[in-house]
């Protein structure tokens, strides 16, 4: 499997020098490979999410490099990191963060007009994702119309519908009921078994131990990396 | 993201906040509709002023040599300078193409039972306006018709023997002939001006001024000499018509060059000047308050703007999420300023086009209140307020959106 994520000695530190320094993230290394499920447990406050954010492209470390297939993020703009957080990443968040101003249809279409795909070719892959969500009824309302588990699989289209190569998912359950919420690690998991890599971020280990390989942090340090599970 | 997608989101935020978005528009349309108001009216005025100057006659001159001396009877003693201005203006006669001394005749005219002596001024009763006016007389030279653009219709004009030998002969213009001869032909026709027989040799096409009853219709005109039997000064006043408006500063400068070799400045002076120079100061001075008008107005649309700012800085705040959203999933910083931009630019258009129209009103109220025209807002002033509105909300709204774009996503996801 080729390497699609490599982080060297990553430190994410905020106000640093001064008495009242965070270090988010210390020191961590940590490969990732295509196609891989892997979820990543920690205690809130434990640097879980911040490393997400910057395997995400959402952040920029303070220290170390992140290769993303091999290239550094550092050295990349900010219209690429957009393009990459556009086309190769789709992300899961707890509080679903949809558009509560935009319709489902609309939310979903939001990262394909960024791309900017045609009206007609757009629709289809809005259409597909919502079908394959089991939410396609729903494409005219709006995220308060809908429930909590409704709202996330709109968020997952959302994610799916470019079609991504890696899913981030941040406590993708962690709102939800828990039959909801084994509906959405099942569909994850389905998305793994397609091709996809699949990032989880949980602080629940029954929900980590579903994942292939775990990867547990406390402090913003990795203290254990179970591999890959054969 | 394309330019057609941006603006429909736009839209859908603007009309989601419908009531903000209105008072938003508000703050902009009262600036827009007074400087369109203000500029609309003074280029209604400056249109007004052109044609009013252009009926009067355009590339006129006018003439006046006055004298400071006085006889016991406290009549002037002053030369008859008109002679030699003739000569001279047809000296110059690639810049000149007339001239004529423009003086009242002071005489009561009669035919049969007509008389100027009690004809009266009618009025129209509801308007107040003059209906009919008793013929005027003026003294001319033979150019006074290539001056005044008068074209004859029938007869002879007057000659330079006329005025040279005295001879009591006069041009008479159509109501004029109408108001002594009713249908019957003038020419040949003797009129009495203060008892002196004057044989009409020449009767003028109508001309028509635009005034209700014709003024320039209802004049005679006699050789200027004529002034010896029928009395009067020597004339001040004299209309030289220049050949072009290129000829027109040059002749006056040479006119005013050779009146300095000629008038005695202790005895007398002398005054050159020119309608369009007359229509260049109004302009002058209607682009002067308009300015000064405009400026004002400019300031309530700058506090319109801030308005906006101060909006949109509200509308980021409030959005902060969605923009860490918009970022997560892909916008770029771009996208996010144009999204700002656009959504600035269409609330101040929106605002400039409910200000167009309230101005549009404004510039016909005031037209008709302050002038009695109606002045329609011109294209270019029209296009121009819009124009400045989106502009507006573009400058005001770029810092905004500057802002929006300039959210670290991870923090502006955390917002609530």
């Amino acid at each position: 499997m080729a390497r699609l994520i490599e982080t060297k000695d990553v430190y994410k530190i905020y106000a640093e020098g001064l008495e009242s320094e965070v270090r988010a993230l210390d020191g961590v290394s940590v490969n990732i490979d295509e196609g891989e499920f892997v979820a990543i447990v920690g205690q809130s406050g434990s640097g879980k999410s911040t490393l997400m954010n910057i395997l995400g492209c959402l952040d920029v470390p303070t220290r170390g490099d992140y290769l993303l297939r091999g290239t550094d993020v550092k050295e990349l703009s900010d219209k690429r990191l957009s393009r990459i957080r556009n086309k190769e990443i789709g992300f899961i968040f707890q509080q679903y963060n949809l558009v509560k101003t935009l319709t489902v249809q609309e939310n979903v279409e939001l990262p394909l007009i960024y791309q900017n795909i045609r009206y007609d070719q757009r629709f289809d892959m809005v259409k597909d994702a919502l079908e394959k969500m089991g939410i396609a009824d729903k494409y005219k309302h709006y995220p308060s119309q809908l429930s909590g588990g409704q709202q996330q699989r709109v968020a997952i289209a959302r994610a799916i519908a470019t079609k991504p190569e890696i899913i981030m998912a941040d406590e993708p359950t962690g709102a939800l009921d828990s039959k909801t919420g084994n509906d959405i690690l099942a569909f994850l998991k389905e998305f793994n078994q397609e091709g996809t890599t699949v990032i989880l971020i949980t602080h629940d280990n029954s929900i980590a131990a579903q994942a292939n390989r775990r990867i547990r942090i406390a402090d913003g340090k990795i203290i254990e990396d179970t591999g890959v599970k054969q | 993201m394309n330019i057609l997608q941006s603006f429909k989101m736009a839209w859908r935020s603007i009309a989601g906040k419908r009531g903000r978005s209105i008072l938003t528009i508000l703050s902009i349309f009262i600036g827009i509709a007074a400087v369109m108001t203000i500029v609309s009216v003074m280029e209604g005025m400056k249109d007004y002023t052109r044609q009013q100057y252009s009926q009067m006659g355009s590339n006129k001159i006018t003439v006046s040599i006055y004298s400071w001396m006085w006889d016991e009877n406290g009549n002037s003693t002053g030369k008859d300078y008109f002679p030699d201005l003739y000569n001279y203006c047809n000296s110059i006669s690639e810049y000149v193409l007339g001239v004529s001394p423009q003086g009242y005749v002071n005489a009561t005219v009669s035919y049969g039972t007509k008389t100027t002596a009690n004809a009266q001024y009618e009025y129209d009763e509801q308007t107040g306006r003059v209906k009919s006016a008793p013929p005027r007389s003026f003294y001319a030279s033979d150019q006074y018709l290539i001056v005044n653009s008068y074209e004859l219709a029938k007869g002879r004009n007057l000659t330079l023997l006329d005025i040279e030998d005295y001879h009591q002969v006069c041009v008479i213009g159509p109501e004029a002939a109408n108001y002594f001869f009713e249908r019957m032909n003038p020419i040949g026709k003797k009129l009495l001006f203060n008892g002196n027989e004057f044989e009409v040799v020449g009767l003028l096409s109508p001309k028509g001024d635009g005034t209700e009853f014709n003024q320039n219709d209802n004049v005679i005109l006699l050789p200027y000499t004529t002034r010896r039997v029928l009395g009067g000064e020597a004339p001040t006043e004299f209309q030289v018509q220049a050949r072009d408006s290129e000829s027109l500063p040059i002749a006056m400068s040479l006119i005013g060059g050779f009146l300095k070799g000629l008038v005695d400045n202790r005895t007398g002076g002398y005054n050159v000047y020119s309608e369009s120079n007359w229509q260049q100061y109004e302009n002058q001075y209607l682009t002067m308050i308009s300015l000064v008008l405009g400026g004002i107005a400019a300031i309530s649309l700058v506090v319109g703007g801030i308005g906006i700012m101060n909006i949109m800085l509200v509308t980021v705040t409030e959005r902060t999420k969605e923009i860490g959203i918009r970022r997560a999933i892909g916008a770029q910083k771009s996208s996010i300023i144009s999204q700002f931009l656009i959504e600035a630019g269409m609330l101040c258009g929106m605002g400039g086009l409910v200000g167009i129209f309230f101005g549009t009103i404004g510039s016909l109220v005031l037209g008709n209140l302050l002038y009695h025209i109606t002045i329609w807002p011109l294209p270019w002033v029209t296009a121009a307020a819009l124009g400045l509105s989106i502009f507006l909300g573009l400058i005001f709204g770029s810092y905004p959106a500057w802002k929006a774009a300039n959210l670290q996503p991870v923090e502006a996801l955390r917002a609530e």
